[in-house]
């Protein structure tokens, strides 16, 4: 136990550190591209006077030093709440309306989450009997077939498999919805709809929304796994251990789940926490193939700045980055974790890296 | 001791040996006695001719190029033809008093559509593709070009001298290489586009293409730079480095003349591949509508017609209306044969040059 609680605590310093780093960069990098934050106020194009870029970044409180503005940050970011957009910002009667980040940004979290988690116990459950069939035999029909596959799977752009599962189930066959997200809570009726208002809510609306976006996820992850397992199965298939327990007389079933496959659960946790950055960037075209406002997306809308304003939104730019950071860093330290209890071999040391394959590109 | 100098020249000048084959040719051999290796070198051969050679000597054959619009290519809502459609040429369409479209005189001349028209505007879907391709594997092979100038450089520095600059960028590689790519590449292309998107070379490489591959060789060099480091870090011990720094060799002359050779087969290995992801991460920009713009044909901006960008989503707006499924497919079937034999052409290349080591 102590030594995973080292392991954590190493962790979790580094991981702030990086948080912390990430934050900052945005933040010169950010200011070093001399931003306009008036023309939020001011969206007129390029007529923008002189007068209204210095009054809307007064209102916005953006001419204010760059330090306190870092701080104001920090202290929006430790209270939960991120301040509020630029984007959006509304002035009528002399007075400047702006929205919040924080009920913008969560519910995109919520639904970047529900594809990423489920899509990778699916690439994962899908993947280690694959994988155990294919590695068994190397060059039987049943490993060339699911070789294939698994290449075909890398090489797809999530975007088309969204595009052509969309046509096919969604609009072709009916069989599920074509778009959007359903909360996992079931949300009661407003108080003045309540007659035939249509809910879309609970576990099955929310289960059947996401069928597609997370089959299209797993699909490219998948392939990965299964070559992953497919290796795994292959090397440790010979080894005495593993003769042993068939001589043993235990069954070939017994073999591969007690013998064989935790050989490969090391390399699949590896696998999981360097994927986690690969996974966001391929959340962007899960999302955007079926219109969910998810964190990705937001982040790339955030990042090709407001088409109105044509200028980026500082404080928004600053939270989808925390964010993301943030998922990165927590999601490695779950991991490193797990690493630790499941490997006792594991103390000080880190944990072996991996060779990144093509899915890297895609995102 | 003279007896056996003479043995041994005796050997040497009597037995017919075969002469010493090179290494790389033994790597050759292995490499074109494997069918899947010569499958995908041929099919990657097929891509590249289709794509560079296909548009023009199809134009040739049809009488028309990608760039040119037919409005009879489209019905009266602006649905276009389908496969293997004859097509009036007819530039103006004449409408009745109803505002129907009213069909060309008889006799007009009529030209082959052989994917039909490629939407609302009814330009040719099949020559869009092939010079598609062009302007995609541009995109692709410099890129590759472009990091692996970034990483050997940097990746030689680091592995082989070590000491506080590999410390910098190997934490760099590693903070940035956690992160998603994509969205560096979006933040980066959408602030670069005024200034480097005009850039290109008329239609042998259009506009647009040296922007995105300079962005994509930039960001994706941090994993070329992570192979070289790790090689050079094996190899700076090895004997053949000690004895060449014992007769006295600098450090930048053993990195010429004895490890640069080494990294030949690595960097083979990875561009391969590499070339392909760089061709994915194109579509990538493109569906997001911050890549080559939307009227170049490149195999990305082909699918985001049917998929919609963030400025024109598919749900909501008017993307993908007058485009049908196969609009999808036609490029996805492009891109699907030629990363998959650029995959597997890395991975036979892999096997040819160390058949020692196991997939």
């Amino acid at each position: 136990m102590r030594r995973i609680g080292f392991l954590l605590i190493r962790r979790i310093v580094g991981g702030a550190l990086t948080l912390w780093a990430v934050v900052t960069l945005t933040f010169l990098m950010y200011w070093s591209i001399s931003p306009q934050p008036g023309r939020f106020v001011y969206p007129v194009g390029p007529k923008i006077t002189d007068y209204q870029l210095r009054d809307g970044a007064h209102r916005l409180g953006a001419d204010r030093p760059k330090l306190t503005q870092y701080g104001d940050w920090w202290w929006h970011l430790v209270h939960g709440d991120f301040g509020h957009r630029w984007s959006f910002a509304h002035l009528s009667n002399n007075v400047l309306t702006t929205i919040p980040i924080g009920p913008s940004l969560y519910p995109a979290v919520r639904e970047t989450l529900s594809l990423m988690i489920g899509g990778a116990i699916l690439a994962v459950l899908i993947s280690i009997p694959l994988g155990a069939v294919s590695g068994r035999r190397i060059g039987s029909i049943a490993d060339k077939l699911i070789s294939f596959f698994a290449l075909v799977g890398v090489c797809t752009h999530p975007i088309v498999t969204g595009k052509l599962l969309t046509q096919w189930f969604g609009i072709d066959l009916k069989w599920l919805p074509i778009g959007g997200y359903c909360s996992f809570v079931n949300h009661p009726a407003p108080p003045g709809l309540s007659g035939n208002f249509q809910t879309c809510g609970g576990p099955v609306d929310w289960a059947t929304h996401l069928i597609m976006p997370w089959f299209t996820f797993a699909f490219l992850f998948l392939a990965l796994y299964t070559r992953m397992i497919r290796a795994s199965v292959a090397e440790s298939i010979h080894e005495d251990y593993v003769r042993t327990a068939r001589a043993k007389g235990a069954r070939e079933r017994r073999v591969m789940a007690r013998h064989v496959l935790p050989n490969a659960s090391l390399r699949v946790l590896t696998m999981v926490g360097m994927d986690i950055g690969t996974a966001l960037g391929v959340a962007v075209f899960v999302e955007f193939a079926y219109g969910l406002d998810g964190l990705a997306r937001l982040s790339i809308e955030t990042m090709t700045g407001d088409p109105f304003a044509s200028a980026t939104d500082l404080p928004m730019l600053l939270a989808v980055v925390t964010i993301i950071a943030l998922i990165v860093v927590l999601g490695n330290l779950i991991v490193d974790t797990l690493y630790a209890v499941v490997d006792p071999r594991t103390g000080t040391a880190d944990r072996p890296g991996r060779t990144k394959e093509i899915a890297a590109g895609v995102m | 001791m003279p007896s056996i100098v003479i043995a041994v020249t005796a050997v040497e000048l009597d037995a017919p040996r075969a002469a010493p084959r090179a290494a790389w040719r033994l790597t050759l051999g292995r490499f074109l006695s494997d069918r899947a290796a010569v499958a995908s070198l041929v099919a990657f051969g097929l891509v590249l001719f289709a794509s560079f050679a296909g548009g023009p000597i199809v134009s040739a054959l049809v009488g028309h190029n990608g760039f040119q619009q037919f409005p009879y290519a489209t019905n009266a809502t602006l649905d276009p033809v389908g496969l293997w459609s004859h097509v009036p040429t007819t530039q103006q369409v004449r409408l009745d008093e109803y505002s129907n479209v009213v069909p060309p005189p008889k006799g007009a001349p009529r030209t082959l559509m052989v994917l039909g028209a490629d939407g609302a505007l009814g330009r040719d879907e099949f020559i869009r593709v092939l010079d598609g391709g062009k302007a995609s594997i541009e995109v692709g092979v410099f890129a590759v070009l472009i990091s692996a100038l970034i990483a050997v450089p940097l990746g030689c520095l680091s592995g082989f001298y070590g000491g506080k600059v590999d410390a910098v960028i190997s934490r760099l590689t590693e903070w940035v290489m956690a992160f998603p790519l994509i969205f560096f590449l979006v933040f980066a292309t959408v602030h670069l586009t005024p200034t480097l998107r005009p850039i290109g070379w008329g239609h042998e490489i259009p506009a647009g293409v040296p922007m995105v591959a300079l962005l994509i060789g930039v960001f994706t060099s941090f994993y070329p730079l992570r192979l070289v480091r790790a090689q050079l870090l094996t190899l700076r011990n090895a004997e053949f480095v000690d004895s060449s720094r014992m007769v006295g060799a600098s450090g930048l002359r053993i990195i010429r003349k004895d490890l640069l050779p080494h990294l030949v087969p690595t960097l083979l290995v990875w561009g391969a591949v590499a070339v392909a992801t760089d061709m994915l991460l194109e579509v990538g920009l493109s569906v997001i509508g911050v890549g080559v713009q939307s009227s170049t044909a490149t195999w990305g901006t082909l699918l985001a017609q049917t998929t919609g960008t963030i400025y024109d989503a598919s749900l909501s707006g008017s993307a993908g209306e007058h485009h049908t499924t196969w609009h999808t497919v036609w490029p996805t079937i492009a891109i699907l044969v030629s990363v998959v034999s650029l995959n597997q052409l890395s991975e036979s290349l892999r096997r040819a040059i160390e058949p020692w080591r196991r997939a």
